[in-house]
């Protein structure tokens, strides 16, 4: 009776000691195998043919060693370079006629796509950055209009506009109103007075078009949307949008710091033409793919991963 | 008694470990204490670490709303500097970028507080971790660049806030802190509840500890009135038969504890006793034939013995007439002595068949008026008293309960007594009687000739005698009647005296029963004088 009483009561204390016990579950570590070396803080601007570009270069930046903090979305070219030159970022793709027009404020328009990359190259190397080998593609500025406005308002190029009657509402980025490639441009070089500005998202230009609230649009050539023909871009004939090539712009500090970068760059960039980023974009733009995935599958075909 | 063998001398278990225990109560009272204790301080154990969990998780509870607080200003300096950033940019005035700059400063150290109040839930410390992380990239990749490119093209600055992304980040940043808010209030719900829980569980184990302790304590209780007193009820149970004279009665003593060394010295005490009582009842009735045998046989020999002496005693006196009428003067005289003794010698015969008679056989217990009685004794002693011009003073006596012809004769030997052994003129003698509980004290008291007070044990003897037979007559068998008496009659006799002063002799006499034992003063009321 008292061994049973005894056991009992030891059994007893051992329950309430359990139930009250609380089981701690160490952090499970995840194994890190981190390269070496500095990490590279890309940043790409504020649409899809940015994203996509951004993925490129991170994976196959990787794919070779390198350390890659990917910053997405940071905003249009003003911002992002910007943000490269107060140093928060190390590099981006840029597009040279842009640079050109937008960061080193030149409206000369330069009469080839070397020229317009030799300018830009002169540009950035005056403020420590590098420009690395451009894109045999170009994403230049265009303004689109569908066929049957063209016919009805007798658009062929952009100084058609001129023409329109009343005034003309062109759907396009909100920078564009400040820009050279842009608002500025058109009333500087082709002396259009008759021209509004509606801001919209990037990409959205199309669905502004296609529901009838603008005429005309702000689009880039490499659009995905311009793959089907649903759509005329004016001719520009005074070269306002220039070449639009892209290339990395660098901090000078970054490349001395990661050798062999360049060279990474620079064969993705070699790889980049306007139909492989055409179809790229309307994988995403139209399709849904990611950014990501698309770019894994590029790298893949062209064997640079 | 006890034929049937108690529930707890039942054998039990066979372990070796279960006899050792079995054998001493002291061990097994031990071990249930310790049990008791052990059991108590689990209970008490259990119940600290139970509330102690409960007031961490109230801490926790607690902390959770100190997160909520935290992240709530952390939210507030972000708007700060989109606000500060959008008034900038809007007027150009660096003035107004002064709340960027406020948040700014303040942002790193409240991420830091934030972080450690959502240290203990792995989920939450991530989102906060990218909540840091990307109000770090609003401020590097968004707010700084913009701060650099009004300072240039202010134009150009507000074209890029028209852009959206900003409030892109902002949003994003905010809808980040809501989902943060929401889970961290999920977090809050959840350890305000395993507070409670924790809280019921505390109070679970306490009542149950107590209930616990309470069944064990009654357990132990009725263990050790199972193991100890019930046993005990039964040898005190032998004992009280004992105590009303039963020495038959024997305990069962075939434990091995101290109950059953207790039950085996009662079996020996008992056993003892019986022997030591039928040896006493055997001497007794051996005693008393024998006395019985010797009484009858002095009566037989007083009273055989009688007979021829009073035949004696009859012849002698005819040969002492003859011998005077003969003229032989000498020989008459002799015979005179002889004639003499004999008739001592038949008085001694005869107080002897007295005394042999007193206190023998049934007394006849009646309430007795002692004033009447004494009245009877008085008379009785008319002539002594008449002869030696005595005086006897008498006080109201108290009402008796005894056999008045044999009560009558202490009154009348002591009384008798106080005149004979008295030298002076007028022999002074009283009589008191005081009530003293269940007796009546009387006390005789004299102006006689004393007693020596180392011959006072001697008087009571039979035919003991202090003085000279020629000086005061008697066999010396009165104050051994008169103790007889009063022993018969579940009293005691003493006395006591100095020679020459006079004496006092006091007995004591069952009172007469009822009410009536009124105990008077005594006052004066029969006097006895010539």
């Amino acid at each position: 009776m008292i061994r049973r009483a005894a056991a009992l009561v030891l059994l007893l204390a051992a329950a309430l000691l359990v139930a009250c016990g609380g089981g701690d579950d160490g952090p499970s570590g995840e194994p890190t195998s981190e390269p070496k070396g500095p990490v590279i803080r890309l940043g790409t601007k504020n649409f899809s043919e940015q994203f996509i570009l951004g993925e490129l270069y991170r994976q196959a930046l990787v794919a070779k060693g390198f350390r890659v903090d990917l910053k997405e979305d940071v905003g249009s070219t003003e911002i992002i370079d910007a943000a490269l030159t107060i140093g928060k970022l190390d590099m981006y793709p840029e597009y040279v006629g842009v640079l050109l027009s937008e960061i080193a404020g030149q409206k000369r328009r330069p009469r080839s796509a070397r020229e317009a990359y030799t300018r830009a190259q002169r540009f950035v190397r005056s403020r420590d950055q590098r420009l690395l080998d451009a894109t045999p593609f170009s994403n230049s500025n265009a303004l689109a209009v569908k066929p049957a406005t063209a016919r009805r308002l007798g658009l062929r190029s952009v100084g058609d506009l001129d023409d329109a009657p009343g005034r003309v509402e062109i759907a396009a980025p909100p920078e564009f109103r400040t820009r050279f490639e842009g608002l500025l441009g058109l009333r500087e070089l082709y002396g259009l007075r008759n021209i509004d500005v509606v801001p919209t998202a990037i990409g959205e230009q199309y669905d502004a078009l296609d529901d009838g609230l603008v005429d005309v649009a702000a689009v880039f050539t490499t659009d995905g949307q311009l793959n089907a023909g649903t759509y005329e871009l004016l001719d520009d004939e005074k070269g306002l949008f220039s070449y639009q090539n892209v290339a990395p712009v660098v901090s000078r500090k970054m490349l001395d710091a990661a050798p062999g970068l360049a060279d990474a760059l620079d064969a993705v960039s070699a790889k980049l033409t306007t139909r492989a980023m055409q179809a790229m974009n309307a994988a995403v733009d139209l399709r849904g793919d990611r950014p990501a995935a698309v770019a894994r599958r590029f790298l893949r075909e062209h064997g640079l991963v | 008694m006890l034929k049937k063998e108690p529930k707890w001398l039942e054998a039990g278990g066979s372990g070796t470990v279960r006899r050792t225990l079995k054998r001493s109560i002291t061990a097994r009272t031990l071990v249930v204490g310790i049990a008791l204790a052990a059991l108590f301080g689990a209970v008490f154990l259990v119940l600290v670490l139970a509330i102690q969990q409960q007031r961490q998780a109230g801490r926790l509870a607690l902390r959770s709303q100190e997160a909520i607080t935290a992240g709530t200003d952390l939210e507030k300096s972000l708007i700060n500097m989109e606000n500060g950033l959008r008034g900038y940019v809007a007027s150009g005035r660096e003035r107004l970028l002064e709340p960027f700059d406020a948040g700014r400063r303040a942002y790193p150290r409240q991420v830091t507080v934030l972080t450690r109040l959502v240290a203990d839930e792995p989920s939450q410390q991530a989102a906060v971790r990218r909540i840091a992380s990307d109000i770090d990239d609003y401020v590097a990749l968004w707010a700084l660049p913009l701060v650099q490119l009004a300072g240039e093209r202010l134009p150009s600055a507000r074209s890029v806030i028209a852009t959206g992304t900003g409030r892109r980040r902002l949003d994003a940043l905010r809808a980040q802190f809501a989902d943060l808010f929401v889970r961290e209030r999920a977090v809050a719900r959840e350890r305000e509840l395993r507070a409670e829980q924790r809280s019921d569980v505390a109070v679970g184990i306490g009542v149950a500890g107590v209930a616990l302790v309470v069944l064990l304590a009654i357990g132990m209780w009725q263990y050790l009135r199972r193991a100890i007193l019930r046993p005990v009820g039964v040898v005190a149970g032998a004992a009280e038969a004992v105590a009303a004279g039963d020495l038959s009665v024997r305990v069962p003593a075939a434990r091995e504890d101290e109950l059953g060394s207790l039950a085996r010295s009662f079996n020996a005490m008992t056993a003892s006793l019986e022997r030591s009582q039928a040896e006493l009842r055997r001497r007794t009735a051996e005693l008393e034939r024998s006395n019985a045998e010797l009484e009858q046989y002095a009566q037989m020999a007083s009273h055989d013995l009688q007979a021829p002496l009073a035949t004696i005693s009859m012849y002698v006196e005819l040969l002492r007439r003859r011998a005077a009428e003969s003229g032989d003067e000498q020989a008459a005289e002799l015979l005179g002595g002889i004639h003499a003794s004999s008739g001592w010698m038949r008085s001694l015969i005869r107080d002897l068949l007295h005394l042999s008679r007193v206190g023998r056989g049934e007394l006849e217990r009646e309430t007795l008026d002692t004033n009447e009685l004494l009245g009877q004794v008085l008379d009785n002693l008319a002539g002594p008293i008449r002869d030696r011009g005595a005086e006897i003073v008498a006080g109201s006596l108290p009402a008796v309960q005894g056999d008045g012809r044999q009560l009558a004769q202490v009154f009348q030997n002591l009384i008798g007594n106080a005149i004979k052994f008295s030298d002076e003129e007028h022999p002074h003698v009283t009589v008191e009687g005081v009530v003293e509980g269940d007796v009546v004290a009387f006390l005789v008291r004299d102006n006689g000739i004393g007693i020596d007070p180392a011959q006072i044990e001697r008087i009571f003897r039979p035919f003991e005698r202090l003085h000279g037979e020629a000086r005061y007559e008697g066999t010396g068998v009165g104050l051994a009647i008169c103790r007889r008496i009063v022993e018969h009659h579940g009293g005691e006799i003493s006395a006591e005296g100095r020679p020459g002063v006079g004496s006092t002799f006091r007995f004591t006499v069952p009172r007469a029963p009822g009410p009536a034992a009124i105990e008077r003063p005594p006052a004066p009321q029969a006097t006895m004088a010539q």
